[in-house]
């Protein structure tokens, strides 16, 4: 039974204190560059900014620890906001009609992916490939092209705050609290450890191996379907084009924090690292009115390295 | 539970037949061209962006109105399709090619093509470096001198403006922001304090303009979007911040929700680019060059300001 238990604690606790210093290291850095930075207004910008790409993040960990991949994370934002954004004209529907269609658009393509890699046999690179250009596609279809305008107030209001804290962020750390108590405290979680790591002996250990993945590819889904309504509700509009290369700041945030890409290995703790640090850079760059051209460049260089010190910290 | 072989073919079947079918919905059957009737291809550079969308239903709607028959395509922002369907236009023998170039370098040789084919082109909203036979379009440096001027206007030449470009390196990025640059260098008093990119997009202009808020509050008093995308993020993010009233926003393209913000007084003004004359102005100078008229170089739609003044003529558009 040595395959139901997930990789040590320790080696994850190793793994986090890489990055943990490169995010003191970024923010010392920036604190003193700055005036702007590490006042309470700008610190809940981050935020703010990160929790999209947070939510997102923390729902492809899952398809990641099961040595899956999920690429059209993005599309499926897009689709699932136009949808939302159609639900959520001003005296329509109630609250709760935009959101839950949202979500199950989500679920759907989460589903969906899961069956084609599960009982079709299909390479996750693949399904999700064909996904994020179907999504994609259908996002504009169902617009016609054009954004999605005039949602209710009630929703928009959604990406306000509540008390001193912004909305989507509240939804983010729900979101990776339930999903950390999840992966660690329930034998589902602890199954989809079980399969990315090896998935003959997850199976010979009598864990239902088509049934887990489907479960992570869906719960990505649904996560991505929150994504999206969050989204929505931040730009006012349901955008075919919107979130176009999300996938690749999702996963790079989740490797950054330390999760295998072959699956098996990684933590929600280690994900939410990752997505600060890259919203950090990203809201740094800015403040420091650093020219677009040169911020491509620098992000790309910090995030390697951050995986690369990290990994360094972790073997020795 | 794998996939047998057997309904793994039905299903591969039916995804035959329900693509089929799309493919009969989706373009209409050839006709047989009728004796004096111009046949026109048009290879639009991105259906699924709102501005080249809304060009090419002006095209379609022109060819429809004038009784031109008109080939259709779409090459979604790759160059080395649109020229794969110029190829297509000079086997299907059509009389004039209407390129809405995706590229100014790399949709070059569909022009080339066309010319070595004896047939005529027009290209329309933007260049290539190889001239075709007509261009028309706009002058996107004129659409920055126009917004920068409203700003230095209403700024009364004295202030910090910020700048949110489109995506670096693209031709109305480059001419919207040499426009601008132009009139800063008028005004001694107006002020570049910082500019950036924010792609074309709302969500990223909304979360520029957030950090912008960080490091500049309270010391710039308007900004200029290169598109309207960008200035409805830059918008929002200000009214959060309840700081609107402070800064004066301007963007490009008159999308309909600019115009409604305009309306409601929440944007200051936008620059409106004419989808419909632009494609007025295909199909007519095709028509001339079919009928081996004489016809104009080069046609030029104006760009015009809209403000809450003069916004309701244009929400009829």
């Amino acid at each position: 039974m040595t395959a139901l238990t997930p990789p040590t604690l320790d080696r994850n606790l190793l793994h986090r204190l890489g990055i943990v210093a490169v995010l003191f290291v970024i923010a010392g850095l920036l604190s003193v560059l700055t005036d702007s930075f590490a006042t309470a207004s700008n610190l809940t910008n981050v935020a703010r900014q990160i929790s999209i790409n947070g939510i997102l993040a923390v729902g492809v960990t899952f398809v990641l620890l099961t040595g899956g991949v999920d690429l059209s994370l993005g599309s499926v934002v897009a689709l699932s906001g136009v949808v939302c954004a159609l639900f959520a004209h001003p005296g329509d529907h109630p609250l709760f009609v935009p959101i839950g269609m949202g979500l199950l658009t989500g679920v759907l393509c989460g589903l969906l992916n899961g069956v084609l890699v599960t009982r079709g046999g299909i390479a996750p690179f693949i399904v999700t490939l064909g996904m994020m250009t179907v999504a994609r596609g259908l996002a504009l279809i169902i617009s016609g092209g054009k954004p999605v305008a005039d949602m209710s107030p009630a929703l928009t209001n959604l990406s306000g705050d509540l008390g001193p804290l912004p909305i989507p962020l509240l939804c983010f750390a729900l979101v990776a609290g339930l999903s950390w108590l999840f992966l660690g405290r329930f034998r589902l979680g602890r199954h989809l450890y079980a399969v990315g790591g090896n998935e003959l002996a997850a199976r010979a250990a009598g864990v239902s191996v088509p049934q887990v993945k489907l479960f992570a590819y869906g719960l990505c889904g649904l996560l991505t379907g929150l994504a999206g309504v969050v989204l929505a509700a931040r730009i006012t509009t349901g955008q075919p084009n919107a979130g176009q290369a999300y996938e690749l700041d999702a996963i790079a945030a989740v490797v950054i924090g330390g999760t295998s890409l072959s699956g098996g290995v990684g933590s929600v703790l280690g994900t939410v690292l990752g997505v600060l640090l890259i919203g950090v850079i990203n809201n740094g760059l800015d403040l420091l009115s650093v020219s677009s051209y040169y911020q491509a460049v620098i992000k790309g260089v910090i995030i390697v390295g951050a995986v690369w010190l990290d990994r360094r910290q972790a073997r020795s | 539970m794998r996939l047998t072989p057997r309904t793994a073919a039905g299903t591969f079947g039916l995804a035959c037949a329900l693509l089929a079918t799309g493919l009969i919905v989706g373009c209409k059957k050839a006709e047989a061209r009728k004796p004096g009737e111009w046949l026109v291809g048009y290879s639009s550079r991105d259906q699924s962006a709102e501005y080249t969308a809304r060009l090419g239903d002006a095209v379609q709607a022109r060819a429809k109105e004038r009784g031109v028959k008109l080939v259709f395509v779409d090459a979604q922002a790759d160059a080395q399709k649109q020229i794969s369907q110029t190829e297509n236009f000079i086997s299907q023998k059509v009389d004039v090619i209407i390129l809405n170039p995706c590229e100014v370098e790399a949709s070059s040789p569909a022009i080339d093509r066309a010319r070595a084919a004896k047939i005529p082109v027009v290209n329309v909203n933007s260049l290539t470096k190889a001239a075709p036979d007509c261009y028309v379009g706009s002058d996107d440096e004129q659409a920055g001198i126009l917004a920068m001027e409203a700003i230095a206007k209403q700024l009364k030449g004295q202030g910090n403006v910020l700048m949110i470009h489109g995506i670096m390196g693209q031709s109305a990025q480059i001419h919207r922001d040499a426009g601008a640059r132009k009139v800063l260098a008028k005004y001694p008093g107006l002020k570049l304090l910082d500019h950036q990119t924010a792609s074309w997009d709302r969500a990223k202009a909304l979360a520029l303009t957030e950090n912008w808020l960080q490091a500049h509050k309270g010391k710039f008093q308007a900004i200029f979007a290169h598109n309207d995308e960008m200035a409805m993020g830059a918008l929002l993010a200000l009214e959060r911040a309840g700081l609107k009233k402070d800064v004066y926003v301007i963007g490009v393209d008159a999308i309909a929700q600019a115009l409604d913000a305009v309306k409601a007084g929440r944007l200051d003004a936008t620059v409106f680019q004419d989808a419909a004359g632009q494609g007025r102005g295909a199909i007519d100078t095709a028509i001339l060059m079919a009928a081996k008229q004489p016809y104009e170089k080069e046609v030029m739609i104006p760009f015009q300001v809209v403000t809450r003044e003069n916004v309701d003529q244009f929400l009829q558009k």
